[in-house]
C-alpha cells in the first residue's frame, strides 16, 4: 500500500519545486539527509477521512531561506523575512499535499486537508504511534537537504 | 487603472505571486486572505475577476463561491479557482456552481495570465499608458518569411527610419523571439510551409501578451485565396509582394498610431506653419490632411490664429498640391484662421492656369509672409 503513496509523494514533490520554485530536487536516501544540528524549519499539513494522516516537510532554515528567494524571486540583497519563509514553506507543503491527495480522492479515497503549520527547532524528530505508517522521502540540492514525511493511518475496513 | 482582479488566497505567497504575475498590466491587484474578507472585498471595490483558493481557514472558498452565486450583485463576477485542490469530485462539485475556469497548484504565473485573459480585457501597462509614438521613435519590426531577399529588402527599406528590422525565417523561431522581446510590429509570410503564417497569427491573438501587436500579412499580389482567409483571420492589413515600401511604413504608421505631425507642421513666432516636404506626394498629402485639422485646432486652442502654407520646396504644381490648398483655405475659413502661402514663382504661375487657383499669390519669403500675417485683416491672401 505505501508504494504507490510513495511514488505519487515524490512525483508531487518534484512537480511543486520545479513549476513554482525553480529548483531541480534530486532523489537522496533520506536516511543520509542530515542536517548537523543546523536550525531546522518543518512545514505540515495534515488530512483525514477514510486515511487519516500528516505530511512534513522538513529542511535547513538556510535552504529554506534560498528557496522563499527564489520563489518569490527577491532581488539579490533583500533578505527573506521569517514570515516569508513560514508563508512558502506551508504553501509547497499545501500544494504537495493538495496533489497527494488528490491523487488519493480519485481512488476512491477521499480526505480533507488542514491549513499549514510551521515548527522551527535544532532537534527535528517525528515519533509515530503505533499503527501508523511512515513513508520518509530524501531529496537533495547541491549539498541542501530536503526531507518529506507522511505519517498515514488506513481507517478503511479491512478488505475480506 | 484597469481591471480589479482579486485574488483569495490564505497565502501571502500565492497572493504576492498572482500581484506579480500581472505587474506587467494595467491592472489593479485585491487581495483577501479568506473567504469573509474576500467577500468584504467584493462588496467595497467590485472586482471584475476573482482568482479563489479553496482551502482556507474562517471561510473557505467552496462557501465563498456559494455566497457570491446566491447574491443578484455578485453572481455575475467570474471566478476562475487557483487551487491545489484537484480531486475530481471536488472538481466536479465546484464546476457546478458555476466559476469559469480552474486552475491547480503548482501553477505557471503566465498560465494565470493566460487563462485571465480569456475572461477579461489586459493590456500592457505601456499600452495602456504609453504617450503617443512619433514616426522617428524607435521601434522594433519583426519579419517571419523564409526568403532571406524579403529580410533584406525589408531591412534596406526601412533603413531611413530608426526602426529595428528582426528577420525570422520560420514561426516556430517568432513564437520563441516574443516570448523574450515585444516586437511593435509583425510582418508575417502567408506562404510559410504548411499554413504557418496563420498558425502563428492565432497563436499571436491568443496570448494577452502578443493579442494587440499588429500583425500584417506578406502576400504575393496573386494569392487571392490565402489573401482572402488572412482578411477573415482579421490581420492588421495585407502587404503585398513586390513591397512598396512607403506604403508598407504608411501602414505600419497608422497601425501604430504614430504621431507624423511634426515632419509637417511647426509653430513659429506665434504662427502655424504647414511646410510642405520636396517629396510632396499625394501619401504625404493624405497625411498632411490628416494631420490638419487637429493641428490646426490644437492651435487656435492655444490662442493661435495665423497659418503660413509653405510650398516653397516644390518646383511645380499639381492636382494633389491644388486640393491640399484649396482644404487648408477652407479649414482656415471655418476656423477663422488668417492664413497665406509661399511658393515659388513657377508654381505660382502654374497655379494661375487652375480655375479653383487662379487668384491664388503666393509670397515669395517667410518675412513677407509674416508682415502679411501681422497686418492684414483674416481671410487670406
Amino acid at each position: 500500500m505505501i508504494e504507490p503513496f510513495e511514488v505519487l509523494l515524490r512525483a508531487a514533490v518534484h512537480e511543486v519545486f520545479s513549476t513554482m520554485v525553480g529548483l531541480a530536487l534530486e532523489p537522496h536516501p533520506a536516511a543520509a539527509c542530515t542536517f548537523n544540528g543546523q536550525p531546522q524549519i518543518a512545514s505540515s499539513i495534515g488530512f483525514t477521512g477514510q486515511l487519516t494522516g500528516v505530511v512534513y516537510l522538513y529542511t535547513t532554515i538556510p535552504f529554506a531561506h534560498r528557496i522563499t528567494r527564489h520563489l518569490l524571486r527577491l532581488p539579490d540583497p533583500e533578505p527573506a523575512t521569517e514570515e516569508m519563509v513560514n508563508d512558502v514553506l506551508g504553501e509547497l507543503a499545501n500544494m504537495v499535499v493538495g496533489h497527494f491527495k488528490s491523487r488519493l480522492t480519485d481512488r476512491g479515497i477521499p480526505c480533507v486537508m488542514t491549513i499549514p503549520s510551521i515548527v522551527r527547532g535544532s532537534h527535528f524528530g517525528i515519533e509515530p504511534v503505533s499503527q501508523t505508517a511512515v513513508d520518509r522521502l530524501g531529496f537533495h540540492h547541491a549539498s541542501h537537504y530536503l526531507v518529506v514525511e507522511a505519517l498515514l493511518r488506513d481507517s478503511r475496513p479491512a478488505a475480506a | 487603472m484597469g481591471p480589479k482582479i482579486l485574488t483569495v488566497d490564505d497565502s501571502k505567497t500565492i497572493r504576492m505571486i498572482v500581484a506579480r504575475a500581472f505587474k506587467p498590466f494595467a491592472c489593479e491587484i485585491l487581495e483577501a486572505a479568506d473567504g469573509v474578507e474576500g467577500l468584504a472585498v467584493v462588496n467595497r471595490d467590485k472586482p471584475d475577476i476573482i482568482l479563489l483558493d479553496y482551502t482556507m481557514p474562517v471561510m473557505d472558498g467552496f462557501e465563498m463561491l456559494n455566497k457570491l452565486k446566491a447574491d443578484p450583485e455578485t453572481r455575475s463576477i467570474p471566478v476562475v479557482m487557483l487551487t491545489a485542490e484537484a480531486g475530481r469530485e471536488n472538481v466536479i462539485k465546484i464546476a457546478r456552481r458555476g466559476v469559469r475556469d480552474y486552475l491547480i497548484k503548482p501553477f505557471k504565473e503566465e498560465l494565470v495570465v493566460e487563462r485571465v485573459g480569456r475572461i477579461i480585457d489586459l493590456k500592457a501597462k505601456n499600452e495602456a499608458t504609453a504617450k503617443v509614438r512619433r514616426y522617428d521613435d524607435p521601434l522594433h519590426v519583426l519579419v517571419v518569411d523564409d526568403k532571406p531577399a524579403i529580410h533584406d529588402h525589408i531591412r534596406t527599406g526601412l533603413a531611413d527610419t530608426p526602426w529595428t528590422v528582426s528577420a525570422l525565417p520560420q514561426a516556430g523561431q517568432a513564437v520563441d523571439f516574443c516570448t523574450h522581446q515585444m516586437p511593435d510590429v509583425i510582418l508575417v509570410s502567408l506562404s510559410l510551409a504548411e499554413g504557418a503564417g496563420f498558425m502563428l497569427f492565432q497563436m499571436m491573438r491568443a496570448a494577452v501578451k502578443t493579442k494587440s501587436i499588429p500583425i500584417f500579412a506578406l502576400s504575393v499580389k496573386t494569392a487571392l485565396d490565402e489573401q482572402q482567409r488572412a482578411q477573415q483571420m482579421g490581420f492588421n492589413g495585407l502587404i503585398t509582394k513586390p513591397i512598396d515600401l512607403d506604403d508598407l511604413k504608411v501602414k505600419i504608421t497608422r497601425a501604430l498610431n504614430l504621431d507624423t505631425s511634426y515632419r509637417y507642421f511647426l509653430v513659429q513666432n506665434d504662427v502655424l506653419v504647414l511646410k510642405l516636404p520636396p517629396n510632396f506626394n499625394p501619401t504625404t498629402a493624405n497625411d498632411i490632411t490628416l494631420n490638419l485639422r487637429p493641428k490646426a485646432t490644437e492651435a487656435v486652442d492655444a490662442g493661435l490664429r495665423k497659418l503660413l502654407f509653405d510650398m516653397s520646396p516644390l518646383t511645380s504644381a499639381d492636382v494633389t498640391l491644388i486640393k491640399l490648398g484649396l482644404h487648408v483655405a477652407s479649414l482656415c475659413q471655418e476656423l477663422d484662421i488668417r492664413y497665406t502661402m509661399i511658393g515659388s514663382a513657377a508654381v505660382s504661375a502654374e497655379c494661375r492656369n487652375y480655375e479653383e487657383t487662379k487668384d491664388w499669390q503666393l509670397l515669395g519669403s517667410y518675412d513677407e509672409a509674416l508682415a502679411f500675417l501681422a497686418g492684414k485683416p483674416p481671410g487670406g491672401t
